[in-house]
């Protein structure tokens, strides 16, 4: 079709605004969300407590003991509260997104809300802001309940440079959130039936968990050479390895927040004894320099989430939606 | 009896000394023993006169002690073990010593007198000890000092020791008062022959000599030149003194900071930061050939610009310029870094805590790439757009 044929008048983005908040009106109160809340407490509750109750009897050396609530692992549990995110975020994004589109179209509302004056273009990305905007507000409570039973069990308010780095920790977690609520809403676009678009995504996220770290070592090892000579060998072997696995965006997640919620995290990768030599161990980062070492991470991260929602835009506008 | 006693006690005298080492089996008796049986008193003044009461094989018994012959106006006592005692008693081939205070009136006359001492048992045993004892005059009190190196050399910070003699000329013992006299700031210590505790007096024998420990400190910034400390000696109206003379030569020393004492600084991986540092000498004399090294982590750069310093006159200040250059592959955080002077026999060193930064280049990489994510998804709009 020709361009010019095609064309309409006005913003792309014209209605945006009501759908954003009809479907996030419609997030906040359906029952899906109040499981998902519920299994994200659930699974989030338990590190907190066993992490606090460490951090209230044993003494902690680190100067920074709010974020170690989040990143302890405690004894009984052997997940930390940032690991049990790492598993659970995917799973709540999938949950929020997995019939975004092909549910309104087996619904049949898809035609009657694209017969008002919104574009499709509108339509997707409200879907997606309300999505993301719907998992900000669950990050923010629990990250805030987190906090204040911190204030309360613990008894020293956080300082300022811990609150930055929780803050960070937030925007790289709803960035997380935000990588996978676009791989489900394009699966919702690329497949008709909503089954098949949850166990794709389900299946993906499994994936990335479960097959891939011992995909992308079995890959390693298969293209490391019969010996290793040197220590750059090795550095370069690791550096393989850590490539591949930052293609799942679990990886990105778990190290950006390691480097911002363990500051004394100078780098992600094999650190070589030359480049040991003459390091004070165990002195944090500044915030800047934790945030410059876990850029590219987060810029993954966001890029990512870009990529795959303009994918799912792309598909989407192709779709033929009259049923 | 007692004559008889007497007798054997004669008769036994030479034997006793024929053994002299031990009690020999075959003598008996009691004897009355002291060391100078006819010694000098002074008027005015009190005596002690150590007596041995020896029991030679006899069985013990109580022995009264007796004086006779006590001049008129002199007092003399006898004591054991601090009080006065009139009797003692002494075990088989045992000793007990008792002591003669004599206490010689002021005006006595200068000649002898002759005073017994017995001592006499129950059973009849008695041994006596005539005593002379003359009134001299009162020798007056001297005092020599002497020392075998009066005059030392040494910088501000060693310490200077003069090995002093004190001789007591006199015929008493005297507790000898030590002092010496520095100028201002200048501390003067005395110590005992070898012992390390301070002393301000000490006790000297008559006609004896004691080997005291003059340690003198000067100040640390003491000027270079010589420098005279008086030693007095004191003891009962007599004193001797002593120059001694510290010769000290300047030294200087060194001392390394920064301008405003901070010793840490940040640096950029792969570029080079400037760092000042300030080499300070608050010693007495210049320090030479000041030679400027560094200990950084591996593959890091450094270069001090000057690299030497011919000379830096006392209370001066030089200014260098250090460059770090952190290596290509260091990892951002803090490293230990050491700087060093070194001069002819003087060095100051500083830790230096480098704080490494990495570039914002990769930041702004990071932003490009999400901006070029945005126009992909842009572009898709156009193209796809309001559908």
């Amino acid at each position: 079709m020709p361009p010019s044929a095609a064309r309409r008048q006005g913003s792309p983005f014209t209605g945006i605004g009501p759908v954003f908040m009809k479907e996030l009106a419609d997030h906040l109160s359906s029952v899906r969300m109040l499981v998902l809340a519920l299994f994200v407490i659930a699974f989030g509750a338990f590190p907190v407590a066993s992490s606090l109750q460490t951090l209230r009897t044993v003494v902690d050396p680190n100067s920074f003991l709010f974020l170690r609530i989040f990143t302890l692992e405690p004894e009984q549990v052997g997940i930390s509260f940032v690991a049990a995110l790492n598993f659970i975020i995917p799973l709540m994004a999938i949950g929020l997104g997995f019939d975004s589109v092909n549910g309104e179209f087996n619904r049949r509302t898809l035609s009657r809300v694209l017969s008002q004056p919104i574009y499709r273009d509108a339509l997707l990305l409200g879907k997606f802001l309300a999505g993301v905007a719907t998992f900000a507000v669950v990050l923010v409570a629990l990250w805030l309940i987190v906090l204040g039973v911190g204030l309360l069990l613990l008894g020293v308010p956080p300082r300022g440079v811990e609150v930055a780095r929780g803050v960070g920790f937030l925007v790289v977690a709803v960035a997380y959130g935000g990588v996978w609520l676009a791989i489900s809403m394009l699966f919702s676009v690329l497949f008709r039936s909503t089954a098949t678009s949850a166990l794709c995504a389900l299946g993906l996220w499994l994936f990335f968990f479960l097959l891939w770290p011992q995909l992308a070592s079995a890959i390693v090892s298969g293209v490391a050479p019969g010996e290793i000579r040197s220590v750059e060998d090795y550095a370069a072997l690791q550096d393989l390895a850590m490539g591949l696995m930052r293609l799942s965006p679990g990886t990105l997640f778990s190290e950006a927040v390691l480097g911002l919620l363990s500051p004394e995290t100078r780098t992600l990768g094999p650190m070589l004894p030359a480049q040991m030599r003459g390091a004070v161990m165990g002195a944090p980062l500044p915030f800047g320099q934790s945030l410059l070492l876990i850029w590219p991470q987060i810029t993954g991260l966001i890029a990512g989430m870009i990529v795959i929602f303009a994918a799912a835009y792309v598909v989407f506008q192709r779709e033929e939606v009259r049923a | 009896m007692r004559a008889l006693l007497a007798l054997l006690v004669l008769l036994l005298l030479p034997v006793a000394g024929a053994h002299a080492q031990g009690d020999p089996p075959g003598v008996k008796g009691l004897f009355l023993l002291t060391d100078y049986p006819s010694q000098t008193v002074r008027a005015g003044e009190v005596t002690t006169i150590r007596v041995k009461v020896n029991n030679a094989g006899l069985v013990p018994q109580p022995l009264a002690l007796a004086l006779n012959g006590v001049p008129a106006g002199w007092k003399m006592d006898l004591l054991g073990g601090g009080r006065p005692v009139g009797s003692v008693m002494v075990g088989v081939n045992q000793e007990v010593i008792v002591q003669l205070r004599v206490e010689v009136p002021k005006d006595a006359p200068p000649s002898p007198h002759n005073v017994v001492l017995t001592a006499r048992g129950p059973l009849g045993q008695q041994a006596s000890l005539p005593l002379t004892l003359t009134v001299g005059t009162e020798a007056p009190a001297r005092l020599s000092l002497k020392s075998r190196l009066p005059s030392l050399r040494g910088t501000p910070r060693s310490a200077f020791e003069y090995t002093l003699t004190v001789g007591n000329d006199s015929g008493k013992d005297l507790t000898v008062a030590l002092a010496a006299q520095g100028p201002a700031n200048f501390q003067s210590t005395f110590t005992e022959g070898f012992g390390s505790s301070e002393i301000s007096s000490i006790p000297v024998e008559a006609g004896q000599t004691k080997d005291i420990k003059l340690k003198v400190t000067p100040p640390r910034d003491v000027r270079a030149g010589d420098y005279p400390v008086l030693v007095k000696v004191a003891a009962e109206g007599a004193t001797a003194e002593l120059r001694v003379t510290l010769q000290v030569s300047g030294q200087g020393r060194l001392a390394l900071s920064t301008r405003d004492g901070r010793l840490s600084g940040e640096a950029e991986i792969g570029k080079a930061s400037a760092y000042t540092l300030v080499l300070t000498n608050d010693g007495t004399a210049p320090v030479e050939e000041v030679e400027l090294s560094g200990t950084v982590p591996a593959n890091w750069k450094i270069e001090f610009d000057p690299k030497s310093i011919a000379s830096i006159a006392p209370n001066d200040k030089k200014e260098v310029q250090v460059l770090v250059t952190p290596a290509d592959k260091a990892v951002a955080g803090d490293y230990m870094a050491s700087f060093r002077a070194v001069a002819r026999g003087e060095q100051a060193s500083a830790d230096f805590r480098i704080a490494v930064t990495t570039s914002t280049l990769w930041g702004v990489v990071g932003i490009g790439i999400i901006a070029v994510a945005l126009l992909v998804l842009l572009g898709a709009v156009v193209r796809f757009g309001r559908r």
